[in-house]
């Protein structure tokens, strides 16, 4: 059975190692030091969670409230400074989908690779590819370097790759920014489908008007830490009051 | 340990990384009419331009020098193209690094693939080499096998060294390009060790690891017999500390390389 657990999770980002990229300014920096003082920005705080298959879970909260670190981490592209990450079950991860790309290589060839890291098979993939293609709607497009496409493109072309995959826990961030309307019609539709067959998703949004119809579950981070973890209905609208507050 | 796991999880998705780096070739050639041929025309005018002025400076006789200086070539440009391209390795693979979960060591074998794949490709310029100026082949031949395990294995352990330092400090694999530059002027490539034997000046050539690593696959294949000892346990200690150095880097780095792109 899928099952997610997440135990006392910290994830730390050093500015030290953004500031000081090079071996040349890590040497001179020992000689002339630069006034900024390395600073460690913690994204997550002692975050823990239980998640059990079956369940469908929201992720609110400010931008920068540590929701795509906490995705990342579940999705094992963060290993956590400290605390541990358990995932039983496969795991499929749809967040930004403007990077991982060849651009040389052609929609066809993309969708391959892709699906490959997601782990499908070759006979899966062979499978399922004209399928793939179908539903990106890209037409000849398929044939051409991807470096070619709009951002719209790009976007078409992964959803339907990374849809394609049979998911136990599917991961999604907020992923819907550039697509026409008629995709993302067709888009909804699709994730509906795959969530209904996924055993876990967690997905994080701003939609807080569509959570309640989705997920019974909500948790609401903020600075890193679950403020509430809950009821969906009581977590949106003790955000909302939060939110409120705030603006007086 | 759990460094371990992620080597053995990546070794394991060889279906992925042996895709990605033909992948890797065959769109790197993919608009040039001669595709993979490049690499072969590179290395033969090298060799042709080298070859004729070094050769008749050192006085050397070109039916043996040519395939000498081959052999060099081969090799070298395969050492510098698993520090230069390994430099490469995590932080061309970012995107990706950072969408699928997957071992990072996935993407450094994913380059040790292209690189490897283009050694294989100037082994071949080699062969026509030695076929041309007729080098005689016995069964001693195959003692290079074991050179060229050797090789594939410092090459595969410098791949993983400057993945993970370039990731960290980005001019990395410039200096170590500079490193190399400079080393291949000691190292007899262009130039047959002897010629320093000579003067008195063979300790240099000895205490330089590569050059035991070139002879163990200069000799086999230029004379079919195995190089020394010596060469052998040079090459192997090489290996060695590479060894160590590179499971130091990955158990430091590896853990932090998605934090550092």
């Amino acid at each position: 059975m899928a099952r997610l657990t997440v135990r006392e999770v910290v994830v730390e980002f050093k500015a030290d190692a953004y500031l000081r990229t090079t071996l040349k300014a890590t040497f001179l920096d020992l000689f002339w030091p630069r006034r900024a003082s390395p600073r460690t920005v913690r994204a997550l705080r002692d975050v823990s969670l239980d998640i059990v298959a079956g369940e469908r879970i929201g992720l609110i909260g400010p931008n920068g409230a540590g929701k795509t670190t906490l995705l990342k981490v579940m999705a094992g592209i963060y290993p956590p400074q400290a605390g541990e990450v358990h995932v039983e079950g496969r795991v499929c991860p749809l967040f930004e989908f403007a990077t991982g790309f060849e651009m040389d290589a052609t929609g066809w060839d993309n969708i391959r690779t892709r699906a490959l890291l997601l782990g499908m098979t070759a006979r899966q993939i062979e499978e399922q590819i004209e399928e793939i293609g179908r539903f990106a709607e890209l037409g000849e497009f398929l044939d051409v370097p991807v470096r070619c496409y709009s951002s719209g493109m790009l976007l078409r072309l992964t959803f339907a790759t990374s849809t394609a995959v049979e998911p136990e826990i599917l991961l999604l961030d907020e992923v819907m920014a550039s697509g026409d309307a008629s995709f993302i019609q067709r888009a909804r539709a699709r994730m509906d489908q795959m969530m209904e067959r996924a055993h876990i998703v967690v997905f994080a949004t701003h939609a807080l008007d569509l959570l309640p119809k989705i997920c019974e579950r909500t948790i609401w981070l903020d600075h890193g830490r679950i403020v509430l973890d809950g009821h969906t209905a009581d977590v949106v609208s003790a955000y909302l009051d939060d939110v409120e507050r705030r603006r007086d | 340990m759990s460094s371990v796991r992620e080597v053995v999880a990546a070794l394991d998705l060889w279906r992925i990384w042996w895709r990605l780096g033909i992948q890797d070739l065959r769109l790197r050639f993919r608009r040039s009419v001669l595709g993979v041929g490049w690499l072969l025309v590179q290395l033969v005018v090298m060799i042709l331009a080298v070859g004729v002025i070094y050769g008749s400076l050192l006085g050397q006789d070109l039916r043996t020098f040519l395939p000498f200086l081959t052999v060099g070539l081969v090799v070298w440009s395969f050492l510098t193209a698993s520090i230069v391209e390994g430099g490469l390795a995590l932080v061309a693979s970012e995107g990706y690094i950072k969408q699928i979960g997957l071992s990072i060591h996935v993407y450094i074998l994913r380059f040790f693939v292209s690189v490897s794949i283009s050694g294989a490709i100037n082994l071949v310029a080699y062969a026509i080499v030695a076929a041309v100026y007729r080098v005689p082949v016995g069964w001693g031949i195959l003692w290079v096998i074991p050179g060229l395990v050797l090789l594939s294995l410092i090459g595969l352990l410098f791949m993983v060294i400057f993945a993970h330092l370039n990731a960290r400090f980005r001019d990395t694999t410039h200096l170590a390009a500079v490193g190399m530059q400079v080393l291949f002027y000691i190292t007899p490539v262009l130039w047959p060790a002897e010629m320093l034997r000579g003067r008195r000046l063979g300790w240099i050539v000895d205490v330089n690891p590569f050059y035991h690593l070139l002879e163990a696959i200069r000799q086999p294949l230029l004379s079919s017999r195995p190089a020394t000892l010596e060469n052998y346990l040079v090459g192997l200690a090489l290996a060695a500390s590479l060894g160590v150095v590179a499971s130091g880097v990955v158990a430091f780095y590896s853990r932090r390389i998605v934090y550092l792109l």
